[in-house]
């Protein structure tokens, strides 16, 4: 591949989204600008700016590449990406939005009253920025190598720098203003090609490689499921999103509860068409792609479709296409991450001051910058799937117990959080080591929410009740506050 | 309603804070209970919305994998099965937000017009 392509794809986006965040500085004074854009930002707008933070790496490159690689499973990884919006919908939107805090781990705080469950909250809030934040630069990585040649640590680099430089100087609002922009920008990436690429091969040249049957086989249908891992995958999918630290701060951004919810609704549609060019460009690349499964770089399937189905001019431009949308999936998803861990850690260590915030920004971005160095990514879609199944088995049961169930305690939801996160954590490494050896057991470490979640409940639950003087006396006051409507 | 005197007298074990007549202590409870009842009635609706759309999904999923031919009839080179699986479960989620958020409206409409005949 032309590496002037990737350089041109590259320098675009990151120039784009600089340029967007430093024009938003302008409108940023405040502290409270700062953090969550002074609630004014419109139901639109709002979910525009949720879509272009939530698709990620995994979402943009992950699921085609799962397609080729795993077949027809490699289909309930968007249904659970977007069903989570549901469930968001649901149980968590308006209530969220009308708890008046800022952050995971003020929402803790307010509703429980306790300094100790706040803490607990940030240090997982950070561990699952942290590990979300590393797929993203891993998936920058490999974009770089394919479209540049140049080494793989120079594209987390180079992302990690951009969001740092532009989080730190702008903040939420001009945030919002890119996000919103990067959710157009990864769609249009996605959709021309996918539609071009369908006008050509319609045309019958190139021949797909594989007949349909040969590339679509029965084995690999949605015949033939794997219910466990089918069923614990959407547990951890649908219930995880409730709690990524980057997509609750987004809500706090509308104006009201409502809103709230019409803003989810609207995600739900952004989601659910952006998702069919990600599994037309995967069905595409079983038939006329199948080698990239066998050479391990499923990943790239989408950078390289496109040159290999139409060389030439018009090959070029699509090829601009999608590695610029790459590389916005992996900005804005890093960005939304990190301005919510460095509002957590500002908060709780620096004294919420906007020095303090742009101090946390860096921080926030180093450490996953280094783990990703030192790590190799083991398929995108597939390791973000573990950060949900964590987050659903740590932060999920605390959001909706604490929304929807006066009971709780800052006892039980302390030893709810740290059994999920012991349990889930422990499974998600211990599998990969136990594959080989244990089969049996392996699928039950390597998806782990079907049985962590309903334990951490049960935790949070029985504690709770064993501690019920340690019932928060503000609770029925809070509550009311959550679930009564605005004027 | 809001009684801005100064807790007087020695007492203190009450964690309810002082009102002056039991007219207001009546009026609110009953607010105390319309919230409760509108926290059960958003619960009630929220968990029911999300079983039937785990419902769904499922009987979905077996019609997919049941209803015989469905691997074997192709839509522009791709199994239908597959193609259903890839498209359908979509419309299903965007059309059950779509009822939640009136239905929750609705009960937050109920709330108000409760609240405000007091």
């Amino acid at each position: 591949m032309n590496p002037a392509i990737g350089y041109t794809a590259i320098v675009a986006v990151a120039l784009a989204s600089a340029l967007i965040g430093f024009y938003g500085l302008r409108v940023s004074r405040t502290t409270s600008d700062f953090y969550v854009a002074s609630r004014t930002v419109r139901p639109w707008w709002n979910a525009s700016a949720i879509g272009g933070e939530y698709l990620s790496a995994a979402s943009f490159l992950g699921v085609a590449g799962l397609i080729l690689l795993t077949g027809s499973s490699a289909l309930w990884f968007p249904i659970g990406y977007t069903g989570g919006y549901l469930m968001l919908l649901l149980f968590v939107a308006a209530p969220l939005r009308r708890s008046g805090a800022y952050t995971i781990p003020d929402f803790t705080e307010a509703r429980l009253e306790s300094q100790w469950a706040r803490r607990v909250t940030s240090l997982l809030v950070i561990v699952i920025g942290w590990f979300y934040i590393v797929p993203q630069l891993q998936g920058a990585a490999l974009t770089v190598r394919i479209t540049t040649g140049l080494p793989s640590w120079a594209g987390s680099l180079a992302v990690a720098v951009i969001v740092a430089v532009v989080v730190a100087a702008g903040g939420m609002r001009s945030i919002t203003f890119v996000q919103a922009f990067q959710f157009w920008l990864k769609l249009t990436a996605l959709a021309v090609p996918v539609i071009a690429l369908l006008l050509v091969v319609g045309g019958g040249e190139p021949p797909a490689q594989l007949t349909p049957a040969e590339a679509f086989p029965a084995s690999a249908g949605p015949g033939e499921l794997d219910v466990y891992r089918t069923v614990s995958l959407m547990v951890a999918l649908l219930l995880g999103t409730l709690g990524l630290p980057h997509v609750l701060v987004r809500f706090y951004t509308n104006p009201d509860g409502v809103a709230a919810r019409r803003t989810t609704v609207i995600v739900l549609v952004l989601l659910s068409v952006f998702y069919l060019f990600p599994t037309v460009f995967g069905f595409l690349g079983r038939a006329f792609a199948p080698d990239l499964a066998a050479s391990g770089e499923a990943d790239a399937l989408i950078l390289l479709l496109p040159d290999r189905l139409v060389p030439g001019p018009l090959g070029d431009v699509l090829t601009t296409l999608v590695i610029a949308g790459a590389f916005a999936a992996f900005l804005s998803t890093s960005s939304g991450l990190v301005i919510s861990l460095a509002g957590v850690i500002s908060q709780d260590l620096l004294g919420g001051s906007v020095r303090g915030f742009r101090i946390a920004a860096i921080v926030s971005t180093i450490v996953p910058l280094i783990v990703a160095l030192a790590t190799e990514s083991s398929g995108l879609a597939g390791s973000v799937g573990l950060v949900f199944a964590f987050t659903a088995s740590t932060l999920c049961p605390i959001l909706i117990l604490g929304i929807w169930w006066r009971g709780l305690t800052s006892r039980g939801a302390i030893a709810g959080m740290l059994t999920g996160a012991v349990l889930s954590g422990a499974a998600i490494l211990g599998g990969p080591l136990v594959a080989a050896s244990a089969p049996l057991i392996a699928p039950f470490l390597e998806q782990p929410a079907a049985w962590t979640v309903p334990l951490a409940v049960i935790v949070t639950v029985t504690v709770s009740r064993l501690d019920r003087r340690g019932t928060p006396p503000g609770t029925d006051a809070f509550l009311t506050r959550l679930h009564v409507p605005e004027r | 309603m809001r009684v801005t005197a100064p807790r007087t007298g020695g007492g203190g074990t009450s964690a309810r804070p002082l009102r002056s007549s039991g007219a207001d202590d009546a009026a609110g409870d009953i607010a105390a209970v319309y919230v409760r009842s509108l926290i059960r009635s958003q619960l009630r609706l929220a968990v029911t919305v999300a079983i039937g759309f785990a419902v769904a999904t499922v009987l979905f999923v077996l019609a997919i994998a049941f209803v015989p031919g469905l691997d074997d009839a192709y839509l522009a080179g791709v199994p239908v099965s597959w193609v259903l699986l890839g498209a359908g479960v979509y419309p299903l989620a965007i059309t059950v937000g779509a009822l939640y958020l009136r239905a929750a409206g609705r009960n937050e409409a109920r709330y108000r017009s409760l609240a405000e005949d007091e």
